[in-house]
């Protein structure tokens, strides 16, 4: 069946979401957004929480998962994860700038 | 919350992750542009909702009308979410942003205007030639718990419309007129 998803997943800051939007598109990830640091703890915990359980659906199923943070929920989120059996996400490798315009006229 | 007003749209979550879309759905390799742009242009915050046939069928689920979702317990899945969801828009409305809601209008939970129908979908995943589903009017099982959940909690609704990029009869332009008329 056609199906287009790059099975790239990307856990983003939401102070990161925008800087790093374009980037991430270009690359192929789709994004699940952090909370934002102004919600109150309560909610910030439970979106946490669903965010933990899409990321260990992806990790079971064998998707890319990498982590766009700023610090945070870092320990919140890791613990959400490790709640669920899930490792620590690695930290996603910010792409070089491209050098195609560094390569001469032919 | 910032002082100064915002406007902030609550998105379906595959808008920005198409992976957590049913497998076949999927139209992009990661985010479905045409509307993240729209927003962007338009400087709208974004507020990515959680996917709840993801988090509840996972994502090797099968294809499903909204019969086959409208049971007790995925209503509490989706009434989960619902109050998270519900708590962000409160402290956005309490703020005073402008808000907005898109969905997916051929889901049977994210759809807003539109949702998908079958008096027959069940059992062997085959459903072939004889597929009877069709389009309804009406919304998606998260979508009905949200609107639940905001009204007991005395939040207005957002202005909401859904992504129909799966219609027989999509209309890019359309879309983006509906969408940029929803957008203030």
């Amino acid at each position: 069946m056609s199906d287009a998803r790059s099975r790239r997943v990307a856990v983003v800051a939401d102070s990161l979401l925008e800087p790093f939007l374009d980037e991430l598109n270009r690359e192929g990830f789709g994004i699940i957004q952090l909370p934002p640091t102004d919600l109150d703890p309560e909610t910030a915990s439970a979106w946490l929480e669903q965010t933990a359980e899409h990321v260990a659906e992806f990790r079971r199923n064998e998707y890319e998962v990498v982590l766009v943070d700023d610090g945070a929920h870092s320990e919140q989120l890791e613990r959400a994860l490790t709640a669920l059996g899930v490792a620590p996400l690695p930290q996603y490798a910010i792409q070089p700038p491209s050098t195609s315009r560094l390569t001469p006229d032919t | 919350m910032s002082e100064a007003p915002k406007r902030v749209a609550f998105i379906a979550h595959c808008l920005l992750n198409q992976n957590s879309k049913v497998e076949g759905g999927a139209l992009r390799p990661g985010m479905w542009e045409p509307v993240i742009d729209l927003l962007r242009e338009r400087g709208y915050t974004i507020r990515q909702m959680p996917c709840p046939e993801l988090a509840f069928g996972g994502a090797r689920r099968f294809w499903g009308v909204r019969e086959q979702f409208d049971t007790p317990l995925y209503r509490q899945h989706c009434r989960r979410l619902a109050k998270l969801v519900a708590a962000v828009i409160g402290q956005h409305a309490a703020a005073g942003d402008d808000l907005v809601l898109l969905g997916v209008d051929t889901s049977p939970t994210m759809g807003v205007e539109f949702t998908c129908s079958s008096p027959t979908w069940a059992g062997k995943p085959d459903i072939g030639d004889e597929d009877d589903s069709t389009l309804v009017p009406g919304d998606g099982i998260f979508i009905e718990e949200l609107k639940t959940e905001l009204a007991e909690r005395g939040l207005p609704e957002p202005r909401a419309t859904g992504i129909r990029h799966w219609f027989v009869d999509y209309d890019p332009d359309e879309e983006l007129q509906r969408i940029g008329a929803l957008l203030r």
